[in-house]
């Protein structure tokens, strides 16, 4: 096993470099520097900003610009920002801890409600319930997920609406949008950390969305596959519970795919994370990334595509060593 | 004696009846067949079909223009007006009407609200003639005749106005011209990036293969949204290294263009990785060595041979990421970095006015409107996708 991490990790070096490498002339393209745009507010004097731009190392030619920049990042160095003239490190951190806890919460609303609803439409194949759930996870699959979001506010608007007139109850119903309330600096500990869940929970469910659609579908698939087959069949004939040979039998080889996938599905939902945290105003990731792009803060921007390329490529790594925990048939050796 | 000749006549039948019944079909009538059986994918189908249709005569079917909005008396955030079935008077069914609706101000929000003005019915009019809002069909046939409309100052917003006093209704209509089309254009150039660089890298292998196949491992390892974002928002800029090494000016139909680039270079790289997959495993078939044996030029051999077997995958898996493509146009124009300028609409640009700063949705729920057909599109095309991929599969033949 070991061996096989060390290869696959070599492995990830070139891909690594090519990455930043593509990252970094993309981002030399765009005409203009973060300095283009002050040049326009009067009273910034020519002379400043070539100071500025010396300062930054912008006045050099890219390739040098890109090889300083690419040894910073070796010593774990990201480069300064230039909108606030902080390392980037400050600025990318709590928006990247905030996207992580969104995209975790959503990972724990896929599993509860995929496992459950694809072991049940496929135990129960062609019942009723099977359809609803079929045709919900085409819904599910074919609602963009930040016009889901943006209905979910709306119902949540028409019902704190209703509440309110029925029954004169004014609380706040769930939140949409944010990670805190106004008062949250006033809260205790626990509070704060049941206030964030509260916040999180909307955008979480919108995020698991597609994926719980996917996976029910899949898991299905593979159930039916298995339930059909041999050893099932033994299993019964030996007298097991039905309930031990759907729990036990069937259910432990159709979710390994899934196990493996987790890794895969991390990057995914950062990115599928994305329009909805702009919707809920989630301060994570993508909020950050387009600010630092419409700003040419091309520092921020590199260092949230770098750090983000990082999680990708070792959550593909994490899925396939994974996939070699639970699936006794597969060695890398 | 009886039961020998009955025998015999079944026998015969037997030994007949298939020859006379299989006569052979071509591989585009079998699908066929077997799609047509499948009622979820042909409901799909049919809807599709409907919509494009629709966006085809958007420009006859929309009672306003793409911009068309009036200045006084504003229509701005005005809700679907209501229609009329019957007499006021008798309560008799006549032919349908609207009211015209006029601002006022609610007396404790002091919000702009909108109040029937009862005192004359507008009758709606069918086929109406409009000089000033003429459209063209396919850039081709001008004509200003549409379907439904009604006299000043009376007008009927089927799906609300927006806050400019746009009629929704009509720009859900023409958006669908751009957010339909662009997904499949987009899939054409990830296909010819998919198939040349995949046949390329399966066929030599070698240095080749290495490279192309790092190349899409380095385009995988940063995000889609990012790498979308990113390559958006530099190809939209009119300064562009691309805008100015050909002269482009970045025109609404050249921003359109740029973004079908931007959609298709950021998809190529999983079908060039499956195609490789299939050329390398059909390679080494019997009929390509027997191709090879018979003299035939490595050219031919790929062409001829081995793009055309992987033609039912390729086939399946871009009907399959078309509604991927769509989706990405609705992010990108989300975000105001798509295809749509000034001129032009898009679903995604449409919902992005829904989230505008100052606005809140419930009370202009009508503004979320465009996000139906997206669903409807996404979904459909899903469904045709998964019908195809069963029609192709020998497995699944019914």
């Amino acid at each position: 096993m070991f061996p096989f991490i060390v290869r696959r990790v070599f492995h990830l070096i070139p891909t690594f470099l090519g990455a930043t490498l593509l990252a970094f002339v993309i981002s030399q393209l765009v005409p203009g520097d973060f300095f283009t745009q002050k040049a326009l507010e009067p009273g910034v004097r020519p002379e400043t900003l070539a100071r500025l731009r010396a300062q930054y190392g912008l006045d050099q030619h890219w390739t040098v610009q890109y090889f300083r920049w690419m040894a910073s990042i070796l010593q774990g160095d990201l480069g300064l920002s230039f909108s606030s003239n902080q390392p980037v490190e400050n600025i990318i951190t709590r928006p990247i801890q905030n996207s992580m806890g969104l995209v975790g919460m959503s990972i724990a609303m896929l599993w509860m409600a995929a496992i459950p609803l694809g072991v049940y439409s496929a135990v129960r194949q062609y019942s009723p319930g099977d359809q609803v759930v079929s045709v919900f996870a085409y819904f599910g699959l074919a609602i963009p997920n930040f016009f889901f979001a943006q209905v979910l506010v709306l119902l949540i608007f028409v019902l704190r609406g209703f509440t309110r007139e029925a029954f004169g109850y004014n609380e706040v119903l769930l939140p949409v949008a944010g990670m805190t309330s106004t008062n949250f600096y006033q809260m205790g500990w626990w509070e704060q950390r049941w206030d964030v869940f509260q916040h999180m929970l909307l955008p979480a469910f919108v995020v698991a969305t597609a994926g719980i659609a996917g996976f029910t579908r899949v898991l299905r698939a593979q159930m039916l596959d298995y339930l059909g087959s041999d050893f099932i069949r033994t299993a019964r004939a030996k007298g097991l519970g039905e309930r031990t040979v759907t729990y036990k039998h069937a259910l432990r080889p159709a979710v390994i795919p899934f196990i493996a996938g987790i890794g895969g599905i991390l990057p995914s939902l950062i990115g599928g994370a994305g329009l909805v945290e702009v919707v809920m105003s989630w301060p994570g990731i993508t909020p950050t990334f387009l600010n630092a792009l419409a700003r040419q803060d091309i520092y921020v921007v590199l260092g949230l595509l770098v750090i983000s390329s990082l999680l990708l490529m070792a959550g593909n790594l994490i899925s396939d060593l994974l996939l070699a925990v639970v699936d006794p048939r597969i060695r890398y050796n | 004696m009886s039961d020998l000749q009955h025998n015999a006549a079944i026998d015969d039948r037997v030994a007949a009846g298939p020859v006379l019944q299989r006569e052979s079909k071509s591989q585009g009538r079998v699908v066929w067949e077997q799609f047509r059986k499948h009622k979820a994918a042909l409901v799909g189908g049919g809807v599709l079909l409907a919509m494009y249709l629709v966006t085809l005569f958007a420009g006859f079917l929309a009672p306003y223009g793409i911009n068309e909005y009036r200045r006084f008396p504003v229509t701005a955030f005005q809700p679907p007006t209501p229609i009329h079935w019957t007499d006021p008077d008798t309560g008799r069914l006549t032919r349908p009407y609207i009211y015209n609706a006029v601002s006022e101000r609610h007396p404790v929000t002091r919000q702009r609200i909108y109040v029937e003005d009862t005192s004359q019915p507008f009758p709606i009019q069918f086929f109406v003639r409009r000089p000033n809002e003429s459209y063209k069909i396919l850039g081709l046939f001008e004509s200003d005749l549409h379907l439904f409309g009604v006299e000043d100052p009376a007008r009927i917003f089927l799906w609300g106005s927006n806050s400019l006093g746009k009629d929704v209704f009509s720009r859900v209509l023409y958006g669908g011209q751009v957010s339909l089309t662009i997904g499949l254009l987009a899939v054409w150039v990830s296909l010819f990036l998919g198939l040349l660089m995949g046949g390329l890298a399966g066929y030599y292998g070698g240095r080749i293969d290495d490279f192309i196949m790092r190349l899409v491992e380095v385009f995988a390892a940063i995000p889609d949204l990012f790498l979308l974002v990113v390559l958006a928002s530099l190809l939209r800029d009119p300064r562009n290294p691309l805008a100015q090494a050909f002269g482009l000016d970045m025109s609404s139909s050249q921003t359109f263009l740029m973004i079908v680039i931007v959609l298709g270079f950021v998809g190529w790289g999983g079908l060039a990785r499956v195609i490789r997959g299939l050329v390398l495993s059909i390679r080494e078939m019997d009929y390509a060595s027997a191709a090879k044996a018979l003299g035939a030029s490595e050219t031919r051999i790929l062409w001829r041979h081995l793009l055309p077997a992987t033609a039912s995958y390729v086939i399946v898996s871009l009907t399959l990421a078309i509604p991927g493509f769509i989706l990405a146009e609705v992010g990108l124009s989300f975000l105001g970095l798509g295809p749509s300028a000034i001129d032009t609409s898009s679903w995604g640009l449409m919902l992005r006015d829904a989230t505008a700063r100052g606005i809140s949705i419930q009370f202009v729920p009508w503004l979320l409107i465009p996000g139906i057909p997206i669903f409807l599109a996404v979904l459909t095309w899903n469904l045709v996708g998964d019908g195809l991929r069963d029609a192709f599969d020998p497995k699944k033949r019914r």
